[in-house]
């Protein structure tokens, strides 16, 4: 009981992370960037 | 373009580092490694002129010791716990910035090799005024701080861009005018990866992470990304032999790499107490700092031209003004009101508890949180890092020869 509670919250918060506009602004960034050194290497 | 630009930039290393005068199988760059601090200090990105592609995987794993060592020391990893089960999110914004790091922390490398730094600094330096953007549109800093503020910062911060180019080209081995190709970019993507870099930094600290806890697992991103770079271009096996062959100044580099994350934390708790629009511009001031390394240790500049020291000096001038009027805008009322309503809407995203965000933000403990212990395996932490410390300085190395001195003079 008390792990299905534990792997609610877990979900719950990975769900608000993904959700957050926040997170895929340096997400975005940081695929940009890696693109770009594997360009320029 | 580039094919006499290399060369050139070698003899001008050469010239610096008394061929001849050692006998040792060293390479002059991790001497000069010893000094570097922060990864963008001007001493760093020399250092990091010479680097080969593979060199960069030293970083990350001389700072490595430090993250987990000097929170263990002055916290106590029961306080690192703590903050992750109060607010387990936070792993990812750490793990997410140290990423962003190591990528930027390469493309300058990338960049200063292929352009120059003289162009490259300036370039990544635009991470100041994108984290003065990101800190107003997702932070509510510099919301209705009024005119003079904004003044202060966004002048400090294209006065720090701008100023590297004429000083650099004296500085730094040579201008490299004109050089401006599609590679040119690598630089300025540093600079935006590491303005970037500052969301998660500054998520983090809204909702009450210890900036100690933070660099934790900042830099299990940082390092996993390193290692992943460094494997994905050189191949283990080659990889292994860098390692190998720069194990006997392993110590400079570890300390190099010690003194770099206490810099790092002070950076860090100005992220928290000041806000990213302040402390970005302020930290970047490590500029000056390798200028004056750059003329009293390594003898730059000498026996230039009286209008390159009018431009390098006029330029700290209008930089350390900056920061004075940087220094001297503390935030209003107003708009810490609206830094406490960024920090409101964090709390109630993450469901983190809005007393235990409002003690940290004011720099406290919570009612309900415990003080801060060291138990036993924060000594093992401390004392495992101080043996491999004792280790690496007991090594034969270059630096127990006595013309290493020289050669940092020379």
């Amino acid at each position: 009981m008390e792990r299905d509670v534990i792997g609610e919250k877990t979900r719950n918060w990975v769900a608000i992370v993904l959700t957050d506009i926040h997170f895929w602004v340096p997400i975005a960034v940081l695929i940009g960037g890696l693109l770009l050194l594997q360009f320029i290497h | 373009m580039e094919s006499h630009r290399r060369p050139r930039i070698q003899h001008q290393f050469k010239t610096r580092r008394a061929p001849g005068s050692c006998k040792c199988s060293h390479s002059f760059r991790f001497h000069r490694g010893c000094l570097a601090g922060r990864g963008g200090s001007a001493d760093e990105a020399r250092l990091q002129r010479s680097f080969s592609d593979g060199d960069f995987t030293h970083h990350g794993r001389r700072v490595f010791l430090a993250r987990w060592s000097l929170p263990a020391l002055i916290l106590g990893t029961s306080s690192v716990r703590a903050d992750v089960r109060r607010a387990p999110h936070l792993i990812i914004w750490a793990l997410l910035a140290g990423c962003l790091w190591a990528v930027a922390n390469t493309l300058t490398i990338f960049a200063i090799r292929d352009i120059g730094l003289s162009i490259a600094f300036p370039l990544w330096n635009s991470n100041s005024l994108l984290g003065i953007l990101w800190g107003f549109l997702f932070f509510n800093e510099l919301r209705q701080a009024g005119w003079r503020r904004w003044a202060g910062r966004t002048g400090r911060s294209a006065g720090h861009v701008r100023w590297r180019g004429p000083a650099g080209d004296g500085i730094i081995l040579g201008s490299s005018r004109g050089a401006f190709d599609a590679r040119s970019l690598g630089g300025a993507r540093a600079g935006v990866l590491w303005g970037t870099m500052y969301i998660p930094y500054r998520k983090a600290y809204l909702t009450g992470m210890n900036p100690l806890s933070f660099v934790t697992f900042f830099t299990f991103g940082e390092l996993g990304m390193m290692s992943a770079l460094a494997v994905s271009y050189l191949g283990p096996a080659p990889l292994w032999r860098e390692l190998m062959a720069a194990r006997d100044v392993l110590f400079w580099l570890m300390l190099g790499g010690f003194i770099w994350v206490i810099g790092d934390l002070f950076q860090q708790y100005a992220a928290k107490y000041v806000g990213i629009s302040r402390g970005i511009p302020l930290s970047n001031t490590n500029q000056l700092w390798g200028l004056l390394w750059g003329i009293l240790v390594f003898g730059e500049l000498h026996g230039r031209g009286a209008s390159l020291y009018a431009q390098v000096i006029g330029g700290s001038l209008l930089m350390m003004m900056g920061v004075g009027a940087i220094a001297l805008s503390s935030a209003t009322g107003r708009e810490q009101s609206q830094w406490k309503e960024a920090a409101r809407r964090e709390g109630e995203r993450y469901d983190v508890a809005q007393d235990y965000v409002e003690a940290r933000m004011d720099g406290r403990q919570a009612a309900n949180e415990v003080k801060p212990s060291r138990g036993l395996l924060d000594w093992l932490l401390v004392a495992a890092a101080t043996f491999v410390f004792v280790v690496l300085a007991t090594m034969p190395a270059c630096h127990r020869c006595p013309c290493a001195g020289d050669r940092l003079r020379s």
